[in-house]
């Protein structure tokens, strides 16, 4: 089943970004609308912090919000080390 | 109006509940402005794009904001503030090598580091306040505010420790 897409299109747009990156997406919350989860998540991964973080459902800028989850995307050691 | 990026990083204390709470507790006092990364267990970590007037305003009004949700989170770190040679070049868009080539033919007047040994530290807003003066690179002046105010905070967190009499003849001393 594929799941609930993210109301706000810039947001949605960045999440298959990260999900074609094989990032996972995780629904639930009320002002979190879910999380996403990285798929390298490793000890000596920089950015720790990120490897999973919160999706907001209504972002004070949902433009701002789509480049930040980009970044992290783009960010990511592991995947720069490819 | 303007936006101002920069990241804070928090401790939570052991017995801190479900980071589901927090982030909830997060939407209603107004850091919907920022990314949320809970990928560590006992951090929290805030990306945030903040509108301001200036950067101090944008990352204390980012810090009142965390604190009322989360009254028992503790300050690590702000950034950008601390980088090293990698980071300089990935903010100034230009190659590590050429970076240190920049360091290595400038010694004399490029900023002391804060921290020397495997990799070296400095406060970003030495480097970009170096490189403008050298009036050959284009240095965002919001970056540099936002590194300004980073900088100030990270030292006035560590000032906690300060021992006032010690700080005094050291000073004089150095």
């Amino acid at each position: 089943m594929p799941r609930k897409r993210h109301p706000k299109k810039a947001v949605e747009d960045a999440l298959r970004y990260a999900e074609q990156h094989g990032w996972h997406v995780e629904i639930g919350g009320s002002h979190a609308w879910g999380k996403i989860y990285c798929p390298n998540n490793d000890k000596d991964c920089r950015c720790g912090e990120f490897c999973i973080t919160s999706i907001w459902s209504t972002p004070a800028n949902p433009s701002n919000h789509g480049k930040q989850i980009r970044r992290v995307v783009d960010n990511c050691n592991a995947r720069k080390a490819v | 109006m303007k936006t101002y990026e920069f990241e804070l990083k928090f401790s939570l204390p052991r017995t801190a509940p479900d980071s589901g709470y927090f982030i909830e507790r997060l939407g209603e006092t107004g850091c919907t402005d920022a990314l949320v990364g809970i990928g560590q267990s006992g951090r929290i970590a805030f990306h945030f794009n903040r509108d301001a007037n200036c950067a101090f305003e944008a990352v204390l009004s980012a810090i009142k904001d965390i604190k009322q949700a989360i009254p028992e989170a503790s300050l690590i770190e702000a950034a950008p503030d601390l980088v090293g040679l990698s980071d300089i070049a990935d903010i100034l868009g230009y190659s590590r090598q050429n970076i240190r080539k920049l360091m290595m033919n400038n010694m004399a007047s490029f900023p002391t580091p804060i921290h020397e040994g495997k990799t070296i530290l400095w406060h970003l807003s030495s480097i970009l306040t170096w490189v403008k003066d050298r009036d050959r690179y284009q240095i965002d002046e919001l970056l540099l505010d936002v590194a300004n105010t980073t900088m100030q905070l990270n030292i006035a967190k560590e000032s906690q420790h300060l021992d006032a009499s010690m700080q005094r003849q050291f000073l004089a001393g150095i």
